[in-house]
């Protein structure tokens, strides 16, 4: 087993060797309703034959004037046949869609799961429209294999062979135009698949473009329009739209040569020649030759059905190898359970800090041991209740170096110590606790205010806590304003809040949990005339007290710190109070000096 | 609202009767109506030939009654085998002219759907989400593709029930009207299916939905769950929904999977029912055994296509009801509309609002009333204000985005509206609040105003900026590729590109709606510099954020619900402590070095 971040208790097992050895682990769950369809696919493939027989049996009476209770039975037997094929194809199909419906879910639980185990290394490097690409598409194609392809090639297969089974017991005889057909059937479809395969590939991929190219001209229809360019852009759509057009002539054209179709004609004509032949010869009766027919006749659909399944089941192993290589994706860090729990001071030093992704096997970065170090030689030292700054421009590392602290990643050498105990030795669930982080991206989750606020909680809480985490926050005035008050749901289904209100809860969530160590990313807040002041005071407020780690562009911000780390290329290019670095780094100097656009006019004019 | 009731209807929707769609949709098919012909001929003759074959065999198993002659025989068989081949090659010739016909209106239809909503206002796009306005122009377009397609093979399995039915007819009446009555009940078997399968279908993608709706909001939130440790509370609900979904699926199983065993059985029963009365008709003498035989083939025949037509028919429907909304978005107006197309020369800049009224739709509160403003050519605008104040509207009518309601908007003294539209907006350089990068390269961006320039041109607009440092930091310089929006680049750097592309696009009129975004100081020193160059020599229009750009100005406007209230500049402003001194307290001083966030906290160090 993978090391992983999150367990659970009574987590069920899968046989992760192979996606092959996966699907069947998870259909094997299930073994009373795999039974239950191969039993009642037997059930319909031998009623369906027994009613052809029974049809041909009913000619025979009337042809040799055997008389009416002969044909009565005939008839009956035949009325039963197909209600036993209609049972058994209801208990069938049940079984089958329903096993498929539980694989389904057990798979996107087993993938949610180990989802939420991996580190945030893994989920940095993750695009979210991948995973949930995978979470939904890639599992829902494993329903498909089950339902209809798994269920289907076990029917085809089975009312391939059943008929070929009742062909022989009526004249041996009569075998060979079926299995002549057969054998040329596997052929043509495989080479119909061979041809289709391709074009089916470039016609979603010709979907995509087009999709994509419209929703791109669609989105920026501001800059479109504004530089008058949409003949351009029609023609860009013109293309695309052109180019899906030849490639679902060109899948048509694949899907009207299919072959089977015609090697089905002609085995017709030959079959019906053969049983002629044996009848003349004395060797078939009219019944038999009826029979023959019929049971021909059912060779048909299973043609049909192959071809669809085999497709599906080709996706379907190219999903499951998806789905099995993210869950089996290994995960560099672990709970630590037993490590150190204790409350904080607040007290970080990093010591000769460099960090690259692609460590710890991570698979998912290059091999080769080219990996770009994204951190390089980072030493620094904050005292309990300090604000440090880290400034840089975007790539600088700025983030990275506050992940290494809660133990988003890990350092690759060096090391990183809080309250002189390395971020490695303490338990993970104390760590986090005892560190709260506002991101950059503040992600809410679409549920009540209350409850968003809360999240930061250990247990539960009182809702005086929760305004009172508000109040300090300077979000209670705008979240009471609200009709439903606290209960006010965010999101997609609820109220959308502005950027500012955004941060301000996410300022009430961070209150609450009351941390030593706070990490505040406001790299990329939105400025809002509304809602700057109330901002700043809020932020006023949640420093106090606690050791900071701040990423901002507010000069302000930056100037008042106890301590500023400047940045660059993953470096450490200067250390120290605002004053101390206006006089010694050349670097730092460049921002605060075009404070006035009109200052910098006036020198580039000089110059 | 259910997730599935909001998820189709929008308000530009209208509904057609049966007859204007039908019309439409042949419309579409006239420039294709030799291929549409050949479909058709090959139709009927396939239907034909599938009927043919199980009378040629009734026929072969009457001759076995005789003592047949060899000859026959082999003719027979051979006609047999010569119609199998035969019906792979009609059909061979129906699917490649019947899918050229249908690429070809479908192509049509989408350029069309295009068209219309290039040529929409922004009014348009502010009103519907482009997700769903992409999904109207492919999705809804392919739906409508495949209701073609079913509609050729629903027709030629129609043909097929008309004419088993004829020979059934023709044979023996008796026997067919036993046939036929079966007809009636698959359809009302069907029918009901279809309620059912409508109302499970829907609840299934609904729960589908919320299934995806929570993973995604999961893995958009998984470092928030992470850093609070909340991973086991995000698990049991995420195994709630799941577990929910999983039930309602089971639903629909139940409903899809006992449809066809129903109908087969209907089926089986009138088989027996057939090989019964037959037999007893073939003792009889009434008919012949091969005409027996031709009954029970006959009556698989005439099953298929009854059963596909009926569970197939919401499938159609919702085909049809593609088509209905493609039709309704193509014939939805703009409300943008120029009553002349004066070509314009070089402008000098002149802006006049004439007493304008403005709302964004009717029955909205106007955004501005009654709102008059002279910016003379060669001016720096900077217009300040709260959120909703209509700063962002005053640009956009520049641009002609939308229409107003009264009064008018004089460039250079000529009616706004009287102006050609695509040359007039050549002449405005808009820098959107977002940057917007299209995929391509930094240079292909650059170039998007003037799409001939070269990459020397490009170059030396990109230089002009910043001294050209901000290309060092791209990884190939203006080649770079800057990804799907720009993903690539950060917004500082995005900011750059879009100043570049308005230099190199050179107009007389510079829109700039400032970022309220953040950038970090060392681009965003870059990008004060870059904007200085921009606006030197250009009238230019600034929605202001940034208190470097309201110093720089020559004239300050502050609005507050669609009026001006204050004017004049930064200094003189201030003086003045009205609002804008307001502003400048609790907004534009928190970006002066002087200002002091922490001097409330006593902080030793």
């Amino acid at each position: 087993m993978t090391r992983r971040e999150f367990t659970v208790k009574h987590e069920v097992v899968y046989d992760r060797r192979s996606p092959v050895r996966w699907l069947a682990s998870h259909i094997w769950r299930y073994p009373a309703l795999l039974i239950t369809f191969v039993l009642t696919t037997f059930g319909m493939a031998g009623s369906q034959s027994m009613s052809a027989v029974m049809v041909g049996q009913a000619f025979d009476t009337v042809i040799r004037g055997v008389g009416l209770p002969a044909l009565t039975t005939a008839a009956v037997l035949v009325a039963v046949a197909y209600i036993g094929y209609g049972l058994f194809d209801i208990v069938n199909s049940m079984a089958i869609r329903v096993l498929a419906q539980r694989v389904e879910r057990d798979a996107r639980d087993e993938l949610y799961l180990s989802l939420l185990s991996k580190s945030q290394t893994f989920h940095g490097r993750q695009r979210v429209g991948d995973l949930m690409a995978r979470v939904t598409n890639d599992v829902q194609q494993i329903n498909q294999f089950v339902s209809p392809a798994l269920g289907m090639t076990t029917e085809s297969v089975l009312t391939l062979i059943i008929p070929l089974i009742t062909i022989g017991t009526v004249n041996v005889n009569l075998l060979l135009v079926p299995l002549v057909f057969l054998a040329g059937l596997t052929l043509a479809l495989r080479h119909h698949n061979n041809n289709l395969r391709p074009v089916a590939g470039l016609l979603r991929s010709c979907f995509g473009s087009l999709n994509a190219g419209l929703a791109e001209t669609i989105t920026g229809i501001e800059v479109v329009k504004g530089f008058a360019q949409e003949p351009a852009e029609e023609q860009r759509f013109q293309s695309n739209a052109r180019a899906y057009r030849d490639a679902f002539i060109k899948e048509g054209e694949v899907n009207a040569r299919y072959l089977p179709l015609l090697l089905y004609g002609i085995a017709l004509g030959l079959a019906f020649g053969h049983a002629l032949l044996l009848f003349r010869q004395g060797i078939l009766s009219v019944g038999q030759v009826i029979t023959y027919m019929a049971l021909f006749g059912t060779l048909r659909s299973p043609i049909r059905f192959l071809l669809m399944t085999s497709s599906v089941v080709q996706q379907s192993l190219a999903s499951a190898r998806r789905i099995l290589e993210m869950i089996l994706t290994e995960t560099e860090l672990d709970q630590n359970s037993a490590g150190t729990s204790k409350p904080m001071r607040g007290d970080i030093v990093f010591e000769r800090v460099s960090f690259s992704y692609g460590q710890n096997g991570d698979p998912t970065a290059s091999v080769n041991g080219a990996v770009p170090s994204v951190l390089t030689d980072i030493s620094f030292h904050a005292r309990p209740g300090q604000t440090i700054a880290i400034v840089g421009q975007t790539g600088a590392g700025k983030s990275t170096l506050t992940k290494l602290l809660n133990r988003t990643f890990d350092t690759s050498s060096g090391r990183v110590l809080i309250d002189d105990v390395d971020v490695r030795e303490w338990s993970m669930d104390s760590l986090r606790a005892q560190i709260a982080t506002i991101e950059q991206d503040i992600f809410l989750f679409s549920r009540t205010i209350a409850e968003n606020i809360a999240f930061g909680a250990r247990g539960p809480v009182t809702r005086e806590q929760i305004e009172a985490a508000a109040q300090e926050a300077q979000a209670h005035e705008f979240i009471a304003n609200f009709p439903n008050g606290y209960e006010t749901v965010i999101g997609e289904r609820g109220v959308m809040l502005s950027g500012g209100q955004r941060q301000r809860i996410a300022i009430a969530r961070a209150f609450l949990s009351n941390p030593r160590i706070l990490v505040l990313d406001d790299s990329t807040s939105a400025i809002d005339s509304n809602t700057e002041d109330l901002i700043q005071r809020a932020m006023r407020r949640i420093l106090d007290g606690r050791t900071t780690l701040l990423i901002t562009h507010r000069l302000s911000q930056i100037r008042s710190a106890d301590q500023i780390l400047l940045m660059k290329n993953g470096r450490l290019i200067g250390q120290g109070t605002h004053n101390e670095l206006m006089s010694s780094s050349a670097a730092y100097r460049q921002i605060f000096v075009p404070d006035d656009v009109q200052t910098v006019n006036r020198t580039r004019e000089t110059i | 609202m259910s997730i599935m009731g909001g998820l189709n209807a929008e308000k530009y929707d209208r509904s057609y009767s049966d007859w204007q769609l039908v019309r439409r949709i042949v419309a579409y098919f006239r420039p294709q109506l030799g291929k549409v012909g050949l479909v058709a001929l090959m139709v009927t003759l396939t239907s034909l030939m599938a009927t043919l074959t199980p009378i040629l065999i009734s026929r072969g198993i009457d001759l076995l009654g005789g003592n047949p002659q060899l000859q026959l025989l082999i003719a027979l068989i051979a006609t047999v085998t010569v119609l199998g081949i035969l019906g792979w090659t009609l059909n061979f010739v129906q699917q490649w002219f019947s899918v050229r016909a249908v690429g070809n209106v479908v192509l049509a239809l989408r350029e069309d759907a295009f068209r219309a909503v290039m040529r929409r206002d922004l009014s348009f796009y502010d009103q519907y989400a482009s997700g769903r306005i992409v999904s109207r122009v492919t999705s809804d377009t392919q739906d409508f593709a495949t209701v073609v397609t079913l509609t050729v093979d629903l027709l030629s399995q129609l043909v097929l029930v008309v004419v088993i039915s004829v020979v059934m007819l023709t044979q023996n009446s008796r026997l067919a009207l036993i046939t036929l009555t079966l007809g009636p009940i698959v359809v009302a078997i069907a029918l009901v299916f279809r309620q059912l399968a409508r109302r499970a279908m829907q609840q299934s993608q609904r729960a589908q939905a919320t299934v995806n709706a929570t993973i995604q909001e999961t893995i958009s939130g998984i470092a928030v769950a992470k850093n609070f440790r909340q991973e086991s509370a995000i698990y049991t609900d995420f195994q709630a929904t799941n577990q929910l979904a999983y039930r309602v699926q089971i639903n629909r199983v139940a409903v899809f999977g006992s449809i066809f065993p129903l109908l087969n059985t209907v089926s089986g029963i009138g088989v027996a029912v057939i090989i019964y009365v037959g037999g007893l008709m073939a003792i009889n003498k009434s008919i012949s055994v091969g005409e027996w035989y031709l009954f029970v083939q006959s009556l698989t025949i005439f099953f298929y296509p009854i059963t596909s037509i009926a569970s197939f028919w919401s499938q159609f429907q919702q085909g049809l009801a593609a088509s209905e909304r493609v039709f309704a978005l193509i014939d939805d107006e703009p409300q943008v509309v120029q009553t002349a197309h004066k070509p314009v020369g070089k402008l000098r800049g002149e802006i006049v609002f004439d007493k304008m009224t403005f709302n964004y739709s009717t029955g909205r509160n106007a955004v501005l009333q009654n709102f008059s403003l002279t910016i003379p050519a060669g001016e720096t605008l900077a217009i300040v204000g709260h959120t909703g104040a209509g700063k962002s509207s005053l640009v956009k009518l520049m641009m002609r985005f939308y229409e107003f309601q009264q009064g008018r908007l004089l460039i250079d003294g000529h009616d706004i509206r009287t102006l050609d539209l695509g040359q007039y907006r050549q002449q405005l350089g808009l820098v959107p609040q977002v940057p917007f990068l299209f995929s391509g390269s930094v240079a292909d961006n650059i170039r998007y105003g003037r799409p001939n320039a070269t990459d020397a041109d490009v170059l030396a607009a990109a230089r002009q900026l910043g001294d050209g440092s901000w290309l060092d930091d791209l990884p190939a310089g203006i080649q770079t590729d800057v990804g799907e929006r720009g993903a690539q680049l950060s917004l500082g750097q995005r900011q750059l590109v879009a100043l570049a592309r308005v230099l190199l696009q050179d107009p007389a009129i510079l829109l700039l709606d400032e970022a309220t975004a953040s950038v970090d100081p060392f681009t965003e020193s870059q990008v004060q510099v870059a904007l200085a160059i921009v606006m030197r020599g250009r009238t230019s229009v600034i929605i202001a954020h940034r208190l470097s750009t309201v110093r720089a100005a020559d004239r300050i406007i502050v609005l507050r619900d669609g009026q001006i209230i204050e004017e004049g500049n930064h200094a003189g402003l201030l003086e003045r402590g009205g609002h804008y001194a307001e502003l400048y307290t609790t907004y534009f001083r928190h970006q002066s070095l002087e200002y002091q966030p922490w001097q409330t906290q006593s902080k030793t160090s």
